[in-house]
């Protein structure tokens, strides 16, 4: 699964994932989005391009919210489609992570 | 078992109990829903369901013991209603009235693990367990017209 990162003003780090957020692409970008959650306080995770998220998907985002957020850092999830929003708010990672649709809004919770 | 045969373009999968095998499944759905004309939120919760199920099946039925048994049998029920049937020869274990984690209470709480029973029982609109002699059975349906992603 295709991972790569931009930095924004402000210090905002976007994290972009591309298709498939399954077992494999969960195992694909874990080791990537450790090292972001040990380094970076503001964080966007873009999803705009995820076509799948399933249950070890989720471990991929909760466990580096959890790591920037224990440091006082931010993080949103920005663009999810649809389906991949409702496997978000089943399992509950909204209420940790916030999800938005307009990326003004998801840099604007971050500062 | 259904079947040890090795035929993945039909209505049929066999599996191994490896979490490596699971990507066989994606592409088997996408031709069924091609096939059946399935609408994408229905093929999108059939993946999900499949992936929860078959990885549960690998990890915790099997606890990645390579080699064993899993054969998925798609039935097309009625115009509008899909069945998968799960087979395996894992220890019992009946996710339909399994414990699901509770639900966050902050954002704190949210789990980083356990939530493919809550995404399976949210996504199928239909889950019947049978225990088998030699292992397990569960039939998860899906309805076009009542799946709980469509009435969204």
């Amino acid at each position: 699964m295709p991972i790569s990162t931009e930095d924004l003003e402000g210090g905002i780090t976007r994290v972009i994932l591309e298709g498939r957020l399954d077992i494999e692409g969960a195992a694909a970008v874990d080791l990537r989005m450790n090292v972001i959650a040990g380094t970076k306080k503001a964080v966007i995770v873009d999803l705009q391009n995820v076509s799948f998220l399933g249950s070890m998907g989720l471990r991929a985002l909760v466990a580096p919210a959890r790591a920037i957020k224990g440091r006082g850092g931010r993080i949103v999830i920005f663009g999810p489609n649809e389906l991949v929003e409702k496997v978000l708010k089943t399992s509950g990672v909204d209420t940790m992570i916030p999800i938005h649709h307009e990326l003004q809004n998801a840099i604007a919770a971050l500062q | 078992m259904t079947g040890n045969g090795k035929d993945t373009t039909g209505e049929r999968l066999n599996l191994r109990s490896r979490i490596s095998e699971l990507a066989q499944v994606p592409p088997w759905i996408e031709r069924l829903a091609a096939r059946h004309t399935i609408p994408a939120t229905t093929q999108f919760a059939m993946d999900l369901c499949l992936e929860e199920v078959l990885s549960n099946i690998v990890q915790h039925g099997y606890s990645n013991d390579p080699n064993h048994p899993i054969v998925v049998q798609f039935t097309n029920a009625t115009e509008d209603y899909y069945m998968f049937v799960v087979e395996d020869e894992a220890p019992p274990f009946n996710p339909v009235v399994a414990p699901v984690l509770p639900a966050a209470g902050s954002p704190d709480e949210v789990q980083v693990g356990g939530n493919g029973i809550r995404l399976l029982r949210r996504f199928a609109d239909t889950l019947e367990y049978q225990a088998r002699p030699t292992g397990n059975r569960l039939t998860i349906g899906f309805s076009v017209a009542g799946s709980p992603i469509a009435k969204d």
